[in-house]
């Protein structure tokens, strides 16, 4: 493990350290400046001299085109996204920013690279997507007022997911609540915008509405949580308060803080009982952005809890777990039943998928009570930490083949959206006679979803029930191997969740196979027989979602040590 | 030794059946019509070659190999490639007595499948999927890693829920979801047994393998040593958790093989399914379910298998009965005919619970008997289903008469099936008897017992014959054809589906006649097993006879 650098804002290795983020800034200027350079000019004041300044005035014929946005953006966050691969294959660099006083900002290492790569790499494939999704129309020739100002429209919303993109690595990067707490709500919000961005449909205002409404008062309780925790530490700053916690964190005023803070994490990973505007959200937004909310969106709320549990407030009980643990482990067993029942009555895909990846939100949520089973301290030898390695390890895993299977779900229901909507499950009818490409595709990512081998989704959920059962068993195995006697009974109750985890992926076969039988088995709609507009790009993003979601499940040893090398870092001084 | 020869046997069908259908499913609906004739025709040489592999093997042509002879937890062509090197999951490959009859059947019943359902409708996709299906099939069967065995065993289910819901009859629907969800449910709880079973190695000794992040290894062999030295101090990991993780494992492989009260998917499963599926499932796929008890619970917790050995003889005797009992009441010929699968799976059961070697041996016979039997008889079925559109016992009657090559493989399917002498079923189900009876003297019960299976066997000569009698002599006015043909011609089986009954028909005769063919292989495995295993542990119980 290479050593900790320090650096303060624009101080030596500053560039290099966040050039992912910079990239995003770049990309978000270029958004904003480049569609608006034209013919204008500036005139002299007191003179008839006009000397051309490029902005404003008659656009160039380039950046007039409206389709020029989507792809600044898609080059935007795939730039940002190689960029962190090849960081990686560098090797990683650790890096923290400090201001001049001392305060820690953001900490640069495997952990947030990780979640970086899963970030970019979800909105890249969105923003790509959204190409065909949120077509343009009338380029060049004459256009009609109307088209003219969905064109502009273009614009706003590409600059929103590439803030987003800004915010959630933010989020990732924090060291200090504040920061946060403003990389959170700057992610917050273009997925305010975003989820509301087609106002015209009654769904997308009014979904658009609830989740704004649900997400800010969430927000609030969050930040609440954190007045709290200011109030008792006096900083924000993680490693003074994981300290104080260690020292005094059982008393009322930090528990009801980190509580509250919970609920902002909580609505944003979707945990039952914070999930009740996620289906609606899902269910009105885009496609693509529906694809970001479940996966990138959540992978920045496993974070946050992550940070706050396992960093912040991971004092011990008596016995070496975590307080808040049973806690936990409650939410994650009803989140996780509650999201494939809910999933098992509902007939609007993209509902179905909301409660799927609300039962997803539960199994993470076990694996995080299975890491809080157990001392999360490099320090402590044993059985006992490495497993509280391995079940973070299968947590990022699943977080980042989740960005395959997924989004690409959602990819596939948007080609279906452009083509007059996916709004019930009969929408899919007949899609292996219309496309057998998509058909499979949308099969190959339903039993990845569901956790049929050799698929990632299985790769992953095996990680996570094998992480709690090793976590369950802890040392017994060598102790009985010295003659120690045990029963199942003495296994650590995590180990019940494993069990309700592999029974609710049986429950959740049901709905999963059900698109595939509608998929393969029944005729379209009345009036939707034909071929499927057309769209390179969305079937490209999903292409690439296809061969992840089938590479790691078969070879997926390398992206395993990469979150497992994200995972020791995470723990190795945080 | 040829040791990389299962890595071909598992790779070939399976990536050669993936280009044939990407290569396929890129074509319009003419030319896939076309394409039908040129895929099934690669198909059936992708088999028969992969045929000629396994018959090739036991005939020694593939390195020297004694087949008898392989002790307990030894293996040939044994072979170990790394796959997840972070969780010690590797490509770990072999065969034993108990797995290679299983391969073998495997690659016999492709080519005779595709034959038999010759003509399938959407060709061009079907045959691939077989082929995918028999690739699935014989990487459960050679896999050695615990995570390789669970990956396969799920792969199977894919091709078959895609036999059944595209080409099955009418309530396909319903039936391939119920089957991909039972048996998935069991093998999610098999799955959770089998990492449980997993993290209980102890880290450091013997299993150490450097450089996972776990410490533990899913090599079955190495498991199977580590837990045999344990199990012959005591309980290995303790009785309590030896019985509970016997219990989680054994749930998996009951519900595939299929036992009484889990067996209700096999008969909707059967009944809907292609004639292909049909012979696939009840030949091969159900049969992973008792190789997969042999593999694991009963090589990894003898003790658990004493303690629970009541409980199974009860399932086991259960299934014989029930399946038979119901038979008797199925006026669907399908229907009947999958209940005696679960008749037959009983007699395996049986034959384990005796823990005889005896019984063993007729077990790993009874797989194997009824892999060559089964598949007739569905293919009997899929005939008259494809030539009276009907499945009705009665619908058709007179059979004789109108279809003499349909009656004549009724007939003979139907008696190998009910435990004719020299034919293969009769072999297992005598020595099954004969093992019942060592099981009762060594138990001190009354023979008086032994009237339940013998009379089992009667029902299903009752049932067999009642049917047969219904369909193939027993008919109204023998000049006209059945209603149920609108006044189509009277048909008969086509040239391919009277090669694929000749040569099952061989087959069954053949392993009727000189069943020490692939007995001797298994009486030698299961001896070898009750000497490397079942005596040191457990002593000279039973009698040991």
């Amino acid at each position: 493990m290479s050593n900790l650098s320090r650096v303060e804002p624009f101080g030596d290795g500053f560039v290099s350290a966040m050039c992912p983020e910079l990239i995003l800034f770049a990309g978000m200027l270029a958004l904003i400046l480049i569609p608006n350079l034209g013919k204008g000019t500036f005139r002299i004041p007191g003179t008839q001299i006009r000397l051309p300044w490029l902005l404003g005035g008659q656009r160039f014929k380039i950046t007039s085109d409206p389709r020029l946005p989507s792809w600044l953006a898609t080059i935007t966050l795939t730039a940002a996204f190689l960029n962190v691969l090849y960081i990686f294959s560098q090797g990683l660099d650790r890096t923290l920013i400090v201001t001049d006083s001392g305060k820690e900002l953001l900490l640069i290492n495997g952990f947030s690279r990780l979640f970086e790569l899963i970030f970019f790499g979800a909105l890249a494939l969105a923003s790509l997507a959204s190409m065909n999704r949120l077509q343009v129309h009338g380029i060049g020739s004459k256009v009609s007022e109307s088209e003219l100002y969905n064109n502009r429209r273009q614009a706003d919303f590409y600059i929103l997911m590439v803030t987003c993109a800004l915010g959630m690595s933010v989020v990732a990067l924090a060291q200090d609540l504040f920061v946060l707490f403003i990389g959170l709500e700057l992610a917050s919000f273009s997925t305010y915008v975003l989820v509301a961005f087609l106002k015209e449909s009654k769904v997308g205002a009014e979904s658009g509405m609830k989740y704004f409404i649900v997400g800010s008062v969430a927000s609030g309780v969050g930040l609440y949580g954190l007045s709290m925790l200011y109030l008792w530490a006096g900083s924000l700053q993680f490693s003074v308060l994981s300290v104080a916690f260690a020292e005094s964190g059982t008393t009322a005023l930090p528990l009801i803080g980190i509580g509250f803070v919970l609920v902002g994490f909580g609505f944003k990973v979707s945990a039952v009982p914070f999930h009740f505007a996620a289906p609606d959200a899902y269910a009105g937004a885009t496609s693509p952005v529906a694809g970001v909310l479940a996966t990138a969106s959540k992978a920045m709320g496993m974070l946050g809890l992550v940070r706050m549990l396992l960093i912040v407030a991971a004092p011990e009980s008596s016995d070496g777990s975590a307080i808040w643990l049973v806690c936990l482990g409650a939410i994650a067993a009803i989140t996780m039943t509650w999201g494939n029942l809910a999933a098992l009555g509902s007939d609007n895909p993209k509902r179905m998928l909301a409660y799927s990846s609300v039962a997803h939100a539960g199994y993470m949520l076990a694996a995080l009570t299975a890491v809080g089973a157990w001392n999360w301290d490099a320090t402590v030898s044993g059985d006992a930490s490495a497993a509280a390695v391995a079940v973070m390890t299968a947590l990022l895993l699943h977080l980042v083949v989740l960005v395959a299977f997924k989004l690409g779900a959602f990819l596939v229901l948007s080609v279906l959206e452009s083509d007059g909507g996916a709004s019930r499950l009969s929408s899919l009818g007949g899609l292996a006679k219309r496309e057998p490409l998509l058909a499979v595709a949308m099969f190959i990512f339903m039993i990845s979803l569901a956790g049929v081998p050799p698929m990632a989704g299985f790769l992953s959920k095996l990680l996570v029930i094998m992480g709690i059962v090793r976590v369950a068993v802890g040392d017994m195995g060598a102790e009985i191997a010295d003659g120690g006697i045990y029963a199942i009974g003495d296994l650590h109750w995590v180990w019940w969740l494993a069990l309700l985890m592999v029974l609710n992926s049986a429950i959740s076969m049901f709905y999963y196979l059900r698109v595939g039988v509608v998929m393969f088995f029944e005729e379209p709609e009345e009036g939707r027989e034909g071929p499927l507009p057309a769209g390179w790009q969305v079937r490209t993003a999903i292409l690439a979602c296809v061969l992840v979601t089938l590479l790691v499940g078969v070879a997926g040893d390398s992206l395993i040590r990469l979150c497992e090398m994200a995972a020791q870092s995470l723990n190795y001084e945080w | 030794m040829q040791d990389w020869i299962s890595l071909p046997l598992v790779g070939f069908p399976l990536i050669a059946s993936v280009i044939l259908l990407a290569f396929v499913s890129r074509t319009d609906a003419k030319m896939r019509e076309r394409l039908v004739g040129p895929v099934r025709m690669a198909c059936l040489v992708f088999s028969l070659v992969l045929l000629m592999v396994t018959t090739g093997m036991f005939f020694q042509y593939f390195g020297d190999i004694s087949w008898e002879g392989i002790s307990f937890n030894s293996y040939e062509y044994y072979k170990q490639y790394s796959w997840i090197e972070s969780l010690g999951i590797h490509w770990t490959v072999g065969l034993d007595a108990l797995s290679f009859p299983m391969v073998w059947l495997t690659t016999f019943l492709l080519p005779v499948t595709i034959i038999a359902t010759w003509n399938e409708k959407n060709g061009a996709m079907y045959f691939p999927i077989l082929l995918a299906m028999g690739g699935a099939l014989i990487g459960v069967f050679v896999a050695l890693d615990l995570f390789m065995f669970y990956v396969f065993w799920e792969l199977t289910l894919i091709p078959m829920f895609f036999l059944i819901l595209v080409w099955g009859g009418a309530d396909r629907k319903y039936a391939s979801q119920k089957f991909f969800i039972y048996t998935f449910t069991a093998s999610v709880v098999m799955l959770l047994g089998l990492i449980t079973l997993y993290f209980f190695q102890d880290p450091g000794n013997p299993l150490d393998y450097a450089g996972t992040m776990t410490g533990r290894s899913f090599d079955i062999p190495s498991i199977t040593q580590h837990a045999f030295a344990e199990n012959s101090e005591g309980w290995y990991l303790g009785a309590n958790i030896q019985k509970v993780l016997f219990a989680m494992l054994m749930l998996g492989f009951l519900v595939k093989l299929p036992a009484v009260p889990f067996h209700t998917w096999l008969p909707d499963a059967h009944v809907q399914a292609p004639t292909g599926g049909s012979m696939l499932l009840a030949g091969v796929m159900l049969k992973m379910g008792a190789y997969g008890m042999f593999r694991l619970p009963l090589s990894l917790f003898p003790h658990a298998l004493e303690y629970f050995q009541l409980v199974l003889m009860t399932i086991g005797m259960i299934s014989l009965v029930w399946g038979a009992i119901v038979c008797l009441g199925q006026t669907n010929l399908k229907k009947m005919v999958a209940y005696s699968s679960v008749s037959h799976m009983g007699v395996i059961l049986i034959g384990i619970a005796t823990m005889q070697p005896m019984g063993w041996a007729a077990a790993l016979f009874m797989m194997f008997a009824h892999g060559i039997i089964s598949p007739m008889l569905f293919a009997v079925c899929g005939a008259f289903k494809h030539h009276y559109h009907s499945m009705e016992i009665g619908a058709m009657r007179g059979m004789a008469k109108h279809s003499p090559w349909i009656a004549t493989s009724m007939m003979f399917s139907w008696m190998a099936s009910l435990g004719l002498p020299l034919l293969a079923g009769f072999v297992a189900e005598l020595m099954m008897l004969i093992a019942l009876w060592y099981f009762l003297v060594a138990e001190g019960w009354s023979v008086f017992w032994m009237v339940g299976p013998a009379l089992v066997l009667a029902v299903t000569a009752a049932y067999y014959l009642w049917s047969m009698q219904r369909t193939i002599f027993e008919g109204g006015d023998e000049t006209q054809p059945p209603e149920s043909l609108h006044g189509e011609p009277v048909p008969d089986l086509a040239s391919p589906e009277k090669l694929a009954m000749l040569i099952l028909a061989a087959f069954t005769i053949l392993f009727g006649v000189m069943p020490w063919i692939g007995l001797d292989m298994m009486h030698d495995w299961t001896k070898q097993i009750f000497e490397g295993l079942i005596m040191p542990i457990l002593g000279d119980f039973n009698g040991g006879v």
